[in-house]
């Protein structure tokens, strides 16, 4: 008959809670819960839940095609770049594009190349002047942006293509910004 | 205003990295964990600080680390329960001379690990522990038998 003599503990070690782990069992699952949470957060990152993966978006009219390549989610702090592309199916006479104050508030843009003809605020909005394209041509604008560190949130990322006052187009897209 | 709430974001979000780490990793600095350390600091720092180059910034990011230090460490002085979640408990790993493989696998911790623990106490063989406790700082108390 084997019998276990009982140490005397080291001053204020309680065997039962830490030798038996009693009361201490969830601990560990509560441990592996939160990496759990931690790793779901890694995939969703790889799935660009946080950004900054372009996205392509598209709308046609009779008249012309507008394309958007651009990031619809991204992090304070990052540079990405907005592609808009204009494919003339009919000749746009005085093209303008129209961007939705959402494409600048909180936002540093670096370049806009090609520079357009004009530039002016449209009930708070920005018009850019693109000038003459041509029937069965493209018009590609590029924008550089950085994010403003403090910027977060989302907002909405309007565009509008007219033709003169006559809007051709209106594409509707969101940008989310990380902190 | 934002710094300080990125600071104490970042200050919360590696409180909560260093308790699910674990107490091993934490105290056993191996030449790839001290520069995986820097490398943290330095990522944490840029998104707490980002683009601001400042003193102020810098002032109250320091200012901030400061005080939920201080505050966490009262907090955990002053209640109990909150205590054993900051900070952790002391687990029994060898009692008279007998290794409990639960609690050593729970820490992920090896044998072997202990027994060079053990050697670094001058301590030959682990049957003539009468207790090894590792402690809440990570590192690993052994009382011979007397």
């Amino acid at each position: 008959m084997h019998i276990r003599l009982a140490l005397a503990a080291p001053d204020l070690i309680v065997l039962e809670r830490h030798r038996d782990l009693e009361g201490r069992r969830s601990e560990a699952w509560i441990r592996r819960a939160i990496l759990l949470v931690l790793f779901a957060a890694l995939v969703a990152a790889l799935a660009n839940l946080f950004g900054q993966r372009a996205s392509d978006a598209a709308r046609s009219a009779p008249s012309a095609e507008l394309e958007i390549r651009a990031p619809t989610v991204v992090r304070g702090g990052l540079l990405y770049q907005a592609r808009f592309r204009i494919s003339a199916r009919q000749e746009l006479k005085k093209a303008t594009l129209v961007l939705d104050r959402g494409w600048l508030e909180g936002l540093t843009i670096n370049t806009v190349e090609p520079a357009p003809l004009g530039e002016a605020s449209r009930n708070g909005d920005l018009a850019l002047e693109l000038g003459h394209v041509p029937a069965g041509q493209q018009y590609v604008l590029y924008l550089q942006y950085q994010v403003n560190p403090t910027s977060i949130g989302r907002r909405h990322q309007t565009t509008t293509l007219l033709d003169g006052d006559r809007v051709i187009v209106a594409m509707p897209r969101s940008l989310t910004v990380f902190p | 205003m934002d710094i300080v709430v990125r600071a104490g974001v970042a200050f919360l979000f590696l409180l909560l990295l260093t308790r699910i780490v674990g107490r091993r990793e934490l105290s056993s600095m191996e030449p790839f964990d001290l520069i995986l350390l820097v490398v943290i600091g330095d990522l944490i720092q840029q998104g707490v600080t980002q683009s601001d180059y400042s003193l102020t910034g810098a002032m109250l990011v320091g200012a901030t680390f400061a005080v939920l230090t201080v505050a966490v460490s009262y907090l955990g002085f002053r209640v109990k329960p909150l205590r054993r979640v900051l900070e952790g408990e002391p687990l029994v790993l060898i009692e008279d001379g007998k290794p409990i493989e639960q609690n050593i696998h729970r820490e992920r911790l090896t044998l072997e690990e202990v027994a060079a623990e053990a050697r670094g106490q001058q301590i030959a063989r682990l049957e003539d522990v009468r207790w090894a406790i590792l402690e809440t700082n990570g590192s690993i108390s052994f009382i011979p038998k007397s």
